[in-house]
């Protein structure tokens, strides 16, 4: 283990019971190292198992298989283990609507992680409560302290949100989606905060989106995820830049692209037509339990892709999981 | 590098939306007014037109009244809403009789909508209902607002809907929940075409669906676009989308419109700071890293007066006259390269630029606007796009702050 790895996951594993039918493989295999002041960013489409990652790693579900390893200690879902790691690891959730209780003050909402992983005694929580406000950019501190959520704004909330993940001053922060569900023009204001708080707090952050542009402008790595595994990694530049894995690069090809001419959108359209077609009536056969699972949406798909590809090293620090890149057989 | 010529977009394409003077929709001076203890004016004398075969798109943050706006060109606002003022034209084809879509009466009304006008709602996830089978939700369609319709063909054009959108017709049994997110949005697009509108107005019809989905979407409705032949308002907080997919584009802030200009040059360079920020919300995908920043600060209320421009709190480029005099929305013409804003009286009404910024103004700002502002073609897009961006100049339009 490296000394700068915060946490540490090996061969995370969730599955889901199904009530008919086998288990559902949400999270396979998964490892990953969550670096002190660097972001990891995870991204995928909706139901590729993102979240899951998320909540196994913030003890929120219990992972089938795997470990979690926080400094050098194995974490286990003992509730005072939790507790504990808890002081280590924070969440900070997608919908800042839905992560704060309407019925609690700002200040109830700091106060309480603060006494509870004691950090503040009663009598400094006040201050505490402030110095945390302030460190999120919520001034006057005083008076936010005493609004409820409904009176602020969807950015302000999710500062609370922040604020009190920061609350137990943890190593490790996970952010799922943090700005998705705010308006465009404050999302950056939240991605910038979360980026300065990382680098003055030595924080090790995960950041989870679907965006692949923010991911790359505030991570230095990026882990791609499909169907619950990762199938590509590497440098933030080099995935977005220039993916090597066909998933990546659908996602890249599927970003908008505003300062393209008309006739350059109308030729990358018949393109994307071209492969759908092909594709559209294989997605109806069953889904795949072995092998790539990206095979059926995959314009390269080949014979060998029914069995699972191994992890392949493209750069330096960057791999992908494909046959494309198997230089041991041909 | 520049792209095509502005003024000769796609000249290879047989319909020029930006050369036509075909409107098929128009607001006039359209205001809505949310009724209370404190009225709320969600749309404030907005004039729009939309051209045939054209995509227009509207932006904006939340609370812009974007979508207010859309319900009120599909005359579907509901009390406390009310249109105050203003009027709603809409023509069948060209050279037809002009309809005052206000004036239309009960079994007029119903038959205007949906055959002429229809709209795919914000979240599509909720606009079907959970309790009825597709087959049942077509129907109804059919059965409202084309009556003459037999059994038979209902169920025949309800299949042909769902194929035209790559669904499997025999899903028309099928609930909505028993349908991904991708698919629900589908059937509500070919719900909106059942009966061939002339316009389809669209509010965040992809908001609420990832990346890969969203473009599926996209390339469906651009492909059904050029089969089928309707113009679309297309209404989005998403800018960097508007950009690729519309053919001119409406910023609104406040309630107003602050700037309505062709897409491809407002990608080279916005005239209005609120589209620049906007625009500057979004990083890059490819582009080089830089420090980005949104717009700090969030909209206005709009149930209070604001004297003077309403974006001023927010906007780094704001000087003197801006906490005063409110902005109008003037038309310009970058055309003639960046620099000087040039006025552009006798040149085709659909080349124009509006914007509602005092830096356009030269009798406020002889100067003239800031490089970044000057719309249309910014010379060296390259090297401008690796600056710093809005940082906040030493001296607008010659004052210090």
């Amino acid at each position: 283990m490296r000394s700068d790895a915060a946490l540490e996951v090996r061969h995370l594993t969730v599955d889901f019971l199904q009530r008919s039918g086998p288990k559902l493989r949400a999270v396979d295999d998964v490892s990953l190292t969550l670096r002190v002041g660097a972001t990891l960013a995870l991204v995928g489409e909706s139901g590729s198992g993102k979240s899951t990652v998320v909540r196994a790693l913030g003890r929120l579900l219990k992972p089938s298989g795997g470990e979690v390893l926080l400094g050098d200690r194995p974490s286990t879902m003992r509730r005072s283990d939790v507790r504990e790691y808890r002081r280590h690891v924070q969440l900070v959730f997608q919908d800042p609507f839905a992560s704060l209780n309407p019925a609690h003050t700002v200040a109830h909402h700091l106060a309480r992680p603060l006494l509870l992983h004691q950090q503040a005694s009663r009598r400094d929580v006040e201050g505490r409560v402030e110095a945390l406000l302030r460190s999120v950019n919520l001034v006057p501190p005083r008076e936010i302290a005493r609004k409820y959520p409904h009176e602020l704004s969807g950015g302000q909330r999710q500062r609370v949100a922040i604020a009190r993940a920061l609350a137990p001053s943890p190593e490790v922060l996970l952010a799922d989606e943090p700005v998705s569900m705010l308006d465009v023009s404050i999302r950056l204001e939240i991605l910038n905060l979360l980026d300065e708080l990382k680098s003055e707090r030595d924080l090790a952050m995960l950041y989870v989106t679907h965006d692949l542009a923010t991911a790359r402008h505030f991570s230095s790595e990026i882990m791609v995820m499909y169907r619950g595994e990762i199938v590509e990694r590497g440098p933030s530049d080099e995935v977005i830049l220039s993916p090597s894995h066909p998933y990546t690069q659908l996602l890249a090809s599927a970003a908008p692209m505003p300062g393209a001419t008309r006739a350059a959108l109308a030729a990358a359209r018949r393109v994307r037509e071209g492969t759908r077609a092909a594709r559209e009536a294989e997605r109806r056969e069953a889904t795949v339990e072995t092998g790539c699972k990206f095979r059926r949406r995959c314009p390269h798909a080949m014979p060998q892709c029914t069995s699972r590809p191994p992890e392949v090293e493209t750069a330096p620090g960057h791999t992908t999981r494909c046959w494309l890149y198997d230089q041991s057989e041909r | 590098m520049r792209a095509a010529d502005p003024v000769e977009l796609a000249p290879g394409e047989e319909l020029d939306p930006l050369l036509s003077d075909d409107v098929v929709l128009r607001a006039d001076h359209v205001s809505v007014v949310y009724d209370g203890d404190n009225p709320t004016r969600a749309v404030r004398d907005v004039t729009l037109e939309l051209r045939r075969g054209e995509v227009l798109g509207i932006a904006g943050e939340s609370g812009c009244g974007k979508s207010t706006l859309a319900y009120a060109l599909m005359r579907m606002l509901r009390p406390p809403a009310r249109l105050t003022g203003g009027r709603i034209i809409f023509s069948d084809h060209v050279g037809g009789t002009p309809v005052d879509v206000m004036a239309l009466e009960a079994e007029e009304l119903r038959h205007f909508r949906w055959r002429k006008l229809s709209m795919v709602f914000q979240s599509a996830m909720n606009a079907l209902n959970p309790v009825t089978s597709l087959r049942k939700q077509f129907s109804d369609i059919f059965e409202t607002h084309a009556p003459e319709m037999r059994r038979d063909d209902r169920e025949q054009r309800s299949r042909e809907l769902l194929e035209m959108v790559g669904i499997d017709p025999s899903r028309i049994a099928s609930f909505p929940h028993e349908l991904s997110g991708g698919m629900r949005q589908r059937v509500v697009i070919a719900m909106a075409l059942a009966l061939q509108p002339d316009v389809v107005i669209m509010d965040e019809p992809t908001t609420a669906l990832d990346v890969v989905v969203q473009r599926e979407i996209l390339d469906e409705i651009e492909r059904l676009r050029e089969e089928l032949g309707f113009s679309i308002v297309f209404i989005t907080h998403d800018l960097s989308l508007l950009l690729e997919i519309s053919d001119r584009l409406a910023v609104m802030y406040g309630g107003e419109i602050v700037e309505f200009a062709p897409s491809a040059q407002v990608a080279r360079a916005p005239a209005h700071p609120y589209t620049l920020g906007l625009l500057e919300s979004f990083p890059d995908m490819r582009g080089a890293r830089r420090q980005l920043h949104g717009i700090p600060g969030s909209p206005p209320s709009l149930a209070e007066e604001v004297a003077g421009c309403a974006f001023a709190p927010r906007c780094d480029y704001a000087f003197a006259p801006c906490a005063s005099v409110k902005p109008r929305l003037g038309e310009r013409s970058f055309l003639a390269g960046h620099g000087a804003a040039i006025d552009v009286q006798g040149q085709r009404a659909s080349r124009t630029w509006s914007v509602a910024c005092h830096l356009h103004d030269p009798d406020l700002c002889p100067a003239g606007p800031p490089q970044e502002l000057t719309g249309g073609d910014r010379a060296g897009d390259a090297e401008t796009s690796t600056e710093e961006p809005g940082g906040v100049p030493d001296a607008i339009c010659g004052e210090e702050e």
